[in-house]
């Protein structure tokens, strides 16, 4: 893209939940339980790019969203913003901090304090960090709604006024306020109509542009993602599985989730009836209690003794430097030596079935 | 070709609310066949859910259906009561109320978008199971007293029950039953699984039970209101699998509503689209997906993003949902406003036109002819003065 | 003085912001359609405007004896005394016990209690004190009670912990119990406050101005002051500040977890800003429906503390009350009109908050969901 610079660099994070920690649970007696929401998290965003975080619910993507922001208190782990550290800021840095890199939130119904104007939202970073007066502000405030979209006569209107949609470009908007450089973006058109999704994804990408934004695109929705994103980071569990390249993530997915998640998505299409899916097997297993060496092992297809032996690396794989955490890309791994996994209806060991790319 | 099973013409259903009157489904009307699966698709505030109520007769005060005919063919209704009878089909909005409340089970069920509050978190999920099988094996038995269904389960057993432990509501065969329904629903360990609480099962799980719920009477027509919409998409493929699979098992018809258009795709034969409480086009999947005359569909299937083919932009429809208050809905057709194609006769309310295959219809001029640039409408012509909403 | 103007502002906007448009109408739209609302509303507003016009409204100034007219029945009522006089007949003293009759007139239309003192001035200065305890040791207690819920919801944890068991150690206490050892620690500190109306002349003016049907001018010469019993207010507020940690804490608990304090966090926002811009304007429907129905509640002790002598007014309708017990079959109306003015206020404050919370009970909020 434009600066080859590595804005964000994240390495190792982990983020645990105690449970059953208060003090009636240690006298009942109560195990401490961790949630390990977050378990060991790398990867990097470069200046002027948006890569795309995506997963099912539990993976654990909003979470390494809020804590690399230090939104949350991360349990380990190193975040770097710009060369320096995030978790060892002191107070103004931290302050500086949080004027280069926002947050926009899914929920347009509760991300938006309903007591106050849409104008007195978008400002309120401005009036958190001292900057401009009530006059500088209220202009402030109006440029910034033109720029998302809406119009600047808006400004003293509240969020129930608005619809889902419109109070996303709030959001937006409040976002902006600030001029940053990062923007976490976390499930944005999650919760709006396919519709209005398409029109605040355009605006994401003419802002980006604009401005010259870096984006962390957290998501569920894979056509969205692949639509937004230039490079894809995919979550299981708490772990990335895989990432790299977003075309080569979609077409040549490395890690077997990543490909069961491909297939799983229906496309709007007429030939996806006659197109055969099989189906992931089970749940998702509990974050307390994660599986013991590959964490997908108890769902996957190629599943072998090696895989609930040991806990997977990150390899290089495919041919458009992808990384994925899965023995299969090893040539020479014991992987290949040792006996399938014995899962209920499980195609183990087998070709599988990866989908046939619609073209 | 199969026959149809429900005929829905007309049906209009209203909210009379404190803001107004709020008109969700407007003049809708619909066929279903036997053993077909018909999507209705629609964003919010389009009525798809609302319909889906109105079928079976779910929908709450302060709304009613307030006009339309839900032709069902059932030709022993149909002889008892010929008033309300066409040939094989009998109007179910004719029928005394009692009546059709009796013919959720054996002939119409319904899931939800949520499992976790459709069922009651102190009863076991085997326990609930059981209790619907009960009830349609009581109606079975006795399908005109209603009130034999829910005998010996007021508070007054339950008081006895406490002092001198009975019977239970539900019959052992009932229980056995309900976990056979739960193994057809592919959920490991049945029997097991039956005595625990609706907290105990994930999501998807709790899905299949509530499936397998809604199959307890053997209902010929299954309505789904977002099935899968609140789950993951591994799981969501599992549970349209599931539906598949006894759909064709049981050669039920199902009524699939949804805002996904990739469920639509993967799962029905046929399609409405809906739009401010009506079905603005209908067809085959192939009229709806290849050959949309609609530019609420069109714009529909340009708003998503293409898993397989990015394209570099995305062609949202500009503006938002019509309000659907009476007092702000003028008779014009009701996209106008955000149409790309709007010209001067769409100031008139379009009415449904056949558009090509047998099937396929949709409410629009543009069915009869061509977009002229000559007569279209300024683009602000349905802005209000100063601002927009 | 910034952290006054701070709070001042607070609240101010916190009002302003619980009434927004929509609440106006909601509240509008119930008060149409519950009779019950508009009778306490009623109430209300006959016990605020005789607490505040007292001088104007009372009349007879409660506090002039005149033992010739005590124990006067109320209008529609007579009543037979005992009275015993003595008479030198022929150089002997003889004891008479006769039977009189004491009518009512329209002078005193409540009566008259043991002293003389017209009840129906003293059941409108009665208001006053009552009205006086409620507001204020219901303000006392928000004060102590709101921010330590706040803090204790939106931190949770171990300052949780700590200050909800302080609040469990507060509500064990028996109010009267913690009344009495206060009121003997540190006297009853009664403050006299003059009273506006009087000290301005007002009173006089108007009340010359003024004569009563059936040619009785309006006796001038008001009370110049009104006690306010300092010690029952801090204690009433001491006692009840729980009520309002806990609701507050509750409110909190919901507040924190909305996105919008997530935003304020990633805006930079400090804890004490999130707390005070947004968890305190959102948490404050219910505090002030609870805060009305604590009105009812002190009204009530306060009244059960001046019964007990605690205090420090005489001008209150509790006391009355304690007076008239011992008249309780002679002169019941001593003790009951001060007591059916406790009713109907406690019940007016109550239907009020009824209304309120019927009204401001949060709907579904903005749209969404499928249609």
């Amino acid at each position: 893209m434009s600066d080859d610079r590595t804005l964000l660099e994240v390495e190792g994070l982990k983020k645990h939940y105690a449970e059953n920690a208060t003090l009636l649970d240690r006298l009942l007696g109560n195990e401490r339980q961790s949630v390990k929401a977050v378990d060991g998290v790398s990867f990097r965003v470069e200046q002027g790019e948006t890569l795309g975080l995506v997963g099912e619910s539990g993976c654990g993507k909003s979470t390494t969203g809020e804590t690399l922001l230090a939104l949350e208190e991360a349990t380990a782990g190193d975040v770097r913003f710009d060369g320096e550290s995030v978790f060892e800021m002191t107070g103004a840095e931290r302050a500086e901090f949080r004027r280069r890199a926002q947050v926009v939130f899914q929920d347009p119904f509760s991300s938006l304090d309903p007591r106050m104007t849409a104008g007195e939202i978008i400002t309120e970073p401005l009036v958190v960090h001292d900057i401009a007066d009530r006059e500088e502000r209220r202009d402030r405030a109006k440029e910034l709604l033109e720029r998302v979209g809406l119009s600047a006569g808006q400004v003293d209107r509240y969020p129930h006024e608005f619809s889902g949609g419109q109070r996303q470009r709030i959001g937006i908007a409040r976002a902006l306020a600030l001029d940053p450089e990062f923007i976490v973006l976390d499930e944005p058109v999650s919760a709006l109509d396919v519709s209005v999704q398409a029109q605040i994804l355009n605006l994401l990408e003419d802002l980006q542009e604009e401005l010259g934004l870096t984006y962390l695109f957290i998501a569920h929705d894979l056509s969205v993602v692949r639509h937004i994103s230039d490079r894809v980071a995919v979550m299981y569990l708490g772990e990335i599985v895989e990432r790299g390249p977003v075309d080569a993530i979609f077409e040549d997915p490395q890690h077997p989730y990543t490909g069961k998640l491909l297939e799983s998505v229906p496309r709007a299409d007429t030939s996806e009836r006659g197109r055969r899916v099989d189906a992931l097997e089970g749940d998702v297993p509990s974050p307390r209690n994660p599986p013991e060496g590959c964490r997908f092992h108890t769902r996957c297809p190629y599943a072998r003794e090696a895989c609930r032996a040991e806990v997977p690396g990150t390899y290089d794989a495919g041919v458009s430097g992808q990384r994925t955490a899965c023995f299969r890309a090893v040539e020479s791994h014991e992987y290949w030596e040792s006996d399938p996994l014995d899962l209920d209806a499980a195609d183990v060991d087998g070709e599988g079935s990866t989908a046939e790319a619609d073209d | 070709m199969a026959r149809d099973l429900l005929r829905v013409e007309d049906l209009s259903t209203r909210f009379f609310t404190g803001e107004g009157q709020v008109n969700a489904v407007e003049s809708v009307s619909f066929d279903v066949r036997e053993g077909e699966i018909l999507g209705i698709v629609g964003e919010s505030g389009s009525g798809k859910s609302v319909t889906a109520l109105s079928l079976v007769d779910l929908v709450e005060s302060p709304g009613r259906v307030t006009a339309g005919q839900v032709w069902l063919r059932n030709p022993d209704l149909a002889e008892e009561f010929p008033d309300a009878a066409d040939g094989e089909f009998v109007d179910l909005r004719e029928l005394p109320k009692g009546l059709r409340r009796s013919l959720r089970g054996p002939t119409f069920s319904m899931i939800f978008q949520d499992p976790m509050s459709s069922f009651n978190p102190s009863i076991t999920v085997g326990e609930q199971i059981a209790e619907a099988v009960e009830v349609q094996r009581r109606a079975k038995a006795n399908p005109r007293s209603t009130r034999s269904r829910t005998q010996g389960y007021g508070l007054a057993s339950y008081l006895v029950d406490g002092v001198v432990p009975g019977r239970d509501y539900t019959e052992d065969a009932s229980h056995e039953r309900a976990v056979e329904l739960l193994e057809q629903v592919g959920i490991p360990d049945p029997a097991e699984r039956a005595d625990e609480y609706p907290h105990e099962f994930s999501g998807g799980m709790l899905q299949r039970a509530m499936i397998a719920q809604a199959l307890a009477g053997e209902p010929d027509l299954l309505v789904a209101d977002e099935p899968t919409t609140a789950l993951d998409v591994t799981i969501q493929a599992q549970i349209l699998e599931l539906l598949r699979d006894i759909q064709a098992e049981r050669d039920m018809s199902i009524v699939l509503i949804t805002h996904d258009l990739g469920v639509i795709a993967r799962m029905c034969d046929r399609v409405g689209v809906m739009y401010a409480g009506e079905i603005v086009e209908r067809g085959t999947l192939e009229d709806v997906f290849d050959d949309p005359v609609h530019p609420y569909t069109q714009g529909l299937i340009g708003s998503i993003p293409d898993l397989d083919d990015p394209a570099p932009r995305l062609q949202p429809i500009e503006g938002n949902v019509p309000s659907l208050l009476d007092s702000e809905m003028d008779e014009r057709c009701y996209f106008a406003d955000r149409c790309p194609k709007a010209m001067r006769d769409c100031l008139e309310p379009p009415g449904e036109r056949e558009a090509g295959g047998e099937e396929h219809a949709a409410r629009c001029v543009l069915v009869d002819h061509e977009y002229d640039e000559l007569d279209a409408l300024p683009d602000d012509y349905f802005e209000p003065e100063g601002g927009d909403r | 003085m910034s952290l006054l103007d701070d709070l001042l502002g607070v609240v101010l906007r916190g009002v302003s912001g619980a009434l927004s448009p929509r609440t106006i109408r909601n509240l509008r739209s119930e008060l149409r359609s519950s009779s019950l609302a508009k009778i306490g509303i009623v109430l209300l507003v006959v016990v605020l405007l005789m607490a505040t016009f007292a001088p104007l409204v009372a009349p007879w100034n409660p506090t002039s004896q005149n033992t010739s007219n005590a124990r006067q029945p109320p209008l529609g009522f007579s009543s037979v005394e005992n009275r015993t006089t003595q008479e030198t007949v022929d150089g002997e003293v003889q004891i008479i016990n006769e039977q009189v009759q004491v009518n009512a007139t329209t002078a005193h239309p409540l009566g008259t209690d043991g002293l003389g003192r017209d009840m129906l001035s003293r059941v409108i200065y009665g208001a006053r004190t009552s009205l006086m305890v409620g507001l204020l040791g219901t303000l006392l207690a928000m004060v102590i009670g709101v921010p330590v819920g706040l803090v204790s919801g939106y931190y949770k944890g171990r300052v949780d912990d700590a200050l909800m068991r302080v609040a469990d150690v507060s509500l064990a206490f028996p109010s009267l119990v913690l009344a009495i050892a206060l009121v003997g620690l540190f006297g009853q500190a009664a403050v006299p406050v003059p009273d506006p109306f009087v000290t301005l002349g007002i009173a006089e003016v108007i009340r010359g101005a003024l004569s009563l049907p059936g040619g009785l001018t309006y006796p001038t010469g008001m009370p110049e002051t009104f006690t306010l019993p300092g010690t029952v207010i801090v204690v009433v507020g001491v006692v009840n500040w729980v009520w309002f940690a806990r609701v507050a804490r509750g409110e909190a608990l919901g507040v924190r977890e909305q996105e919008y304090v997530k935003a304020a966090k990633s805006i930079g926002g400090s804890d004490g800003f999130i707390i005070r811009k947004h968890v305190l304007p959102n948490s404050l429907t219910p505090i002030l429906v609870l805060g009305t129905i604590q009105v009812a509640a002190i009204v009530l002790l306060e009244s059960a503390l001046s019964f007990l002598g605690f205090s420090g007014t005489t001008l209150s309708w509790g006391f009355d009350i304690a007076q008239g017990r011992q008249y309780q079959t002679t002169a019941w109306w001593i003790a009951a009109m001060p007591g059916l003015a406790i009713v109907f206020t406690v019940i007016g404050i109550n239907l009020v908050g009824d209304w309120l919370r019927d009204a401001l009970d949060p709907g579904i909020e903005g749209e969404g969901g499928g249609v």
